[in-house]
């Protein structure tokens, strides 16, 4: 019989992490494969994405926010927001959910060893990033300069707290967050993430930028990014559309005759000004 | 490929044949509604018909298609399906049988989607010429015939007091050897009667569409103010990719009751507002002009760059049922005349 | 018969005024018995309107599928009128909108036709099956003078007609800006005729009917989309929390869809049949509208989409009304 992409694997949560509260709320969930085969088996590269569905209730595609590098596991970040995430957000660990995947294309991890590479990333976009992230710290040698912009609309808000704190602690890293308004207690950048890029000032010498986030704010920093000298190929962004298969074959997530769940969710600038399609 | 020949008399005695070794789907008649159906005795089969409006992709991607069955909850568990259905097809058009040809595209590449391409090879597919195409028909718009034996295992031709006969694969050839008392070698005269039928069939077709370069052609038209005033007079009803035989977009749920459930897969339509509707409340597509424009591009621009072949055969069936007359032989052809 | 002409100039008329965004009225289709919509934005796009036996659609579901793009920072939005051509029938759908407040009476200009009946297309591809080139129909009284190839054939009026028009009471719109020609006044009289007949049939004979009817729906919301007063923004079967519909295709959903749809129509179904015209699998769908239609007059002697000034009737209370609660 042939393999079935469609039916998942089973995975127990293992730990739900709180990333946010409020009323868009936001929480990481780490996932272990039942199966130790599949475990052992499972390869993605950062920016790759997995659907997990809670049965009975459906699927969702998610960005894989954990690297490779961390063995064992996959994390994936959660907003709240429709009938199948607030469904998972009511999870408890030891619960089980399914997994399909790896889906879609990758961050081109090779290709940019020796690159300088900044991230750009807003709200919840953060979380494909941060795959990238983690691999990169990771084998830091492979790469050069790392910057990491992200905002969020109030220090509350902000994803990944801890580990933001962890990377503001290293000498090979340059963090610089930002908030939308001001606030007691905030002494770094106030504004909105495009501002805060155009202070940063990145060289576009060697660098790549990738950016994710709200579309608007994805708009603006590529408009900034395009001031500060970067070419169209230099411009790496992850979109997300409404997807059920995440096969490339129920036909909705396409942007011209490209499929967001198979040939992206990453895409070049270079290429997204090439398709005709709405987005 | 063996020709061969049947006699009108014989062609009831070999349907009943087949059925009782195989389970054989053919058109049948429901009020006024042709569609395909199940036949348990020969002359349930109604051959003398136009085309069914029920497309007979159904038959393999059928429209409501369990995926697995499943406990749900939190605390669920997955429990697989076989899928190992064999059937026949008898009498389908050669247009429709194209038209799972180019769905295969689709369902295989990187990730083989087992439901389909099981189906596709469990399935015979005996098809029946057009003698007299309808008004709407268009296949010849894409170097096709109404009497291709392309796409078929097995293709009948009615030439008078007997069907021409075509088999063109292997698995044809098993059907055909094991009713061969039904069969005779085909004669040079049967040969010229089968391409008279087809010249004439060809010449009935009278509307074309102008498909030169059109997906070259469409690339420069994307912004155009055209599709404003192609899709002002589409309400959105959907019937279009109801009836396509190469539309496959699909929709995935879970339906369940407290104890067990399944995961389905059933048709879904580009034409419905919600189906790019983002969680957030976004909608990339958010206006029937983009719709329409992007139903029309997937079948003329997409498809064609991704797999190389025009995502439509020309059976008229979305011209026959659109009720505001949005006509796709028009569109297409006006479109491909449109100053960029 | 209408003057085009007449029809012509005023649509012209209408579409000069500043306030009006554009008119939509029928112009000649692509092949055959065919009449599409057409959208006049400038005065010059009027020359191709007609009307003729052919013209048998419903256009005011064209004002309800109007779209509201996002605006850009200081863009106001486009509040002008919409210009309607509609028949007799087709006008109580606008009316019936306008009594529930869906659209606003002067948001709306109505040019109204008298029509002395149209044809039903399945029943003309019957009779003259095969037309590729454009026909010509002609009303003269009893009969159509349908024109193929040069040969004039009559046809009984009665042969061609959907059966809404064998017992049309409203052959003049009931709310116009503009008349083109004359008011009509019907000699015909809705009897529920058929209605009837099926009342008396044994239940199980109710249900095999139904049954069989509905294992051919697909479920493809045609009759949903097409029609003028099926207009929510979330229809109930799209829903997935609660979900009150499944989507998955068999007999049990389906008959839940289509009496579900019926009832939302109950008091408001002004009965044009385009559901019925536009299913694919030829459902008969008008069959239950006009159950539940003849339900209505006899409960409540309501009949919908007459008067704009009167209430929705289940969306009114009236203190003489006979149950004592509004539950």
């Amino acid at each position: 019989m042939m393999e079935n992409p469609y039916e998942p694997w089973l995975a127990t949560v293992e730990d739900i992490r709180e990333e946010v509260g409020g009323q868009r709320p936001i929480k990481t969930f780490k996932l272990k494969f039942k199966d130790k085969k599949i475990t052992d088996n499972f390869s993605y590269i950062p920016g790759q994405c997995a659907m997990v569905s809670l049965l009975g209730m459906g699927e969702c595609f998610f960005a894989i926010s954990s690297s490779p590098t961390k063995k064992g596991f996959i994390e994936v970040s959660v907003m709240k927001l429709g009938k199948v995430t607030t469904a998972l957000h009511e999870l408890e660990p030891g619960d089980t959910v399914g997994v399909r995947g790896p889906y879609g294309n990758n961050f081109d991890v090779s290709g940019w060893k020796g690159k300088n590479l900044i991230f750009i990333g807003g709200g919840i976009g953060q979380a494909p990033l941060r795959s990238l992230i983690q691999y990169v710290v990771d084998k830091r040698k492979d790469y050069g300069k790392i910057d990491i912009i992200y905002g969020a609309r109030t220090s509350k808000d902000i994803s990944y707290k801890e580990e933001f704190a962890e990377l503001e602690k290293r000498k090979d890293v340059n963090v610089h967050l930002s908030i939308d308004v001001k606030e007691d207690g905030w002494d770094k950048f106030v504004g909105f993430v495009p501002d805060n890029l155009l202070k940063v000032k990145p060289s576009p010498k060697n660098s790549i930028a990738i950016t994710c986030g709200p579309p608007i704010m994805i708009k603006f920093v590529i408009q900034n990014l395009e001031k500060l000298g970067f070419s169209e190929d230099q411009i790496f962004t992850t979109l997300e559309m409404r997807m059920k298969c995440g096969i490339g074959k129920c036909g909705r997530c396409n942007i011209g005759n490209l499929y967001v769940c198979k040939d992206g969710p990453v895409f070049s600038y270079k290429e997204l000004k090439n398709i005709y399609g709405e987005r | 490929m063996d020709i061969l020949i049947i006699s009108k008399n014989d062609l009831p005695k070999f349907i009943d044949e087949l059925i009782k070794k195989n389970t054989v789907f053919a058109p049948i008649e429901n009020d006024d509604t042709i569609l395909f159906g199940q036949i348990k005795k020969a002359n349930e089969a109604k051959l003398d018909y136009l085309n069914s409006q029920y497309p007979p992709k159904a038959l393999i991607l059928n429209q409501t298609e369990t995926l697995f069955k499943f406990r749900p909850g939190p605390k669920g568990d997955i429990e697989p399906i076989k899928i190992d259905e064999k059937k026949v097809i008898f009498g389908i058009r050669p247009c429709d049988a194209k038209s799972l040809a180019i769905l295969d595209c689709a369902f295989s590449g990187d990730f083989k989607d087992p439901y389909f391409l099981t189906k596709r090879d469990n399935t015979v597919l005996i098809g029946l010429s057009c003698n007299k195409p309808g008004v709407n028909c268009f296949c010849t718009s894409f170097d096709d015939s109404p009497a291709s034996s392309k796409y078929v295992d097995i293709l009948l031709t009615d030439i008078g007091n007997s069907y021409y006969v075509e088999v063109t694969s292997d698995k044809g050839k098993n059907i055909t050897k094991g009713a061969s008392k039904f069969f005779k070698p085909a004669k040079e005269s049967d040969a010229k009667a089968k391409t008279d039928i087809e010249k004439k069939a060809i010449e009935m077709i009278k509307r074309t569409q102008k498909t030169e370069n059109i997906a070259e052609k469409l690339d420069k038209i994307f912004e155009n103010k055209f599709w404003k005033e192609v899709s002002d007079s589409c309400v959105g009803c959907g019937t279009c990719t109801y009836l396509c035989p190469t539309c496959h977009c699909f929709d995935i749920q879970d339906e369940s009751t407290l104890t067990k459930g399944a995961r389905i897969r059933v048709w879904d339509t580009c034409m419905n507002p919600e189906y790019t509707l983002h969680a957030s409340g976004y909608n990339p597509r958010p206006a029937r002009k983009n719709r329409v424009r992007n139903r029309i591009y997937h079948k003329y621009n997409y498809y064609p760059k991704n797999f190389d072949v025009i995502a439509c055969v020309g059976c008229g069936r979305c011209i026959d049922l659109c009720p505001v007359n949005i006509d796709i032989i028009d569109v297409v052809t006006s479109a491909g005349e449109v100053k960029p | 018969m209408v003057n085009e002409k007449e029809l012509q100039d005023a649509v012209e008329k209408t579409v000069k005024r500043d306030d009006v965004k554009y008119v939509v009225g029928y112009e000649k289709g692509t092949y055959g018995f065919q009449a599409k919509p057409s959208f006049a934005y400038k005065p010059e796009d009027a020359k191709k309107f007609i009307f003729s036996p052919i013209c048998v659609h419903n256009l005011s579901v064209f004002p309800m599928l109007e779209e509201k793009p996002p605006l850009r920072k200081g863009e106001e939005p486009d509040s002008r009128k919409l210009g309607v051509v509609v028949k007799g029938c087709d006008s109580r759908a606008i009316v019936q909108i306008l009594q529930e407040k869906g659209l606003e009476r002067d948001k709306v200009v109505i040019i109204g036709i008298p029509c002395e009946g149209v044809i039903d297309p399945k029943k003309i591809e019957a009779k003259f099956p095969g037309q590729v080139d454009n026909a010509d129909v002609k009303d003269d009284g009893d009969n159509f003078i349908v024109t193929i190839d040069g040969k004039a054939h009559k046809v009984k009026k009665d042969e061609l007609t959907p059966d809404k028009c064998k017992t049309c009471e409203y052959p003049t719109p009931v709310l116009y800006d503009i008349l083109i020609g004359k008011e009509i006044k019907s000699k015909k009289k809705e009897d529920y005729k058929d209605v009837k007949t099926f009342e008396k049939k044994s239940m199980k004979e109710k249900w095999d009917y139904w049954e069989k009817q509905f294992e051919k729906c697909i479920r493809c919301y045609a009759c949903r989309n097409a029609c003028p007063l099926c207009y929510c923004k979330e229809c109930m079967v799209d829903q997935l929390d609660p979900q009150w519909v499944r989507r998955s295709v068999d007999l049990s959903e389906n008959t839940a869809w289509n009496l579900l749809r019926a009832f939302h129509l109950a008091g408001r179904c002004i009965g044009c049949g385009q559901c019925e015209r536009v299913c694919p699998m030829g459902l008969p769908l008008m069959e239950l509208n006009k159950k539940l239609e003849k339900d209505i007059l006899e409960l409540y002697e309501y009949v919908a989409g007459i008067d704009a000034e009167e209430k929705p009737l289940l969306a009114m209370f009236k203190p003489d009304d006979p149950e004592e609660f509004i539950l």
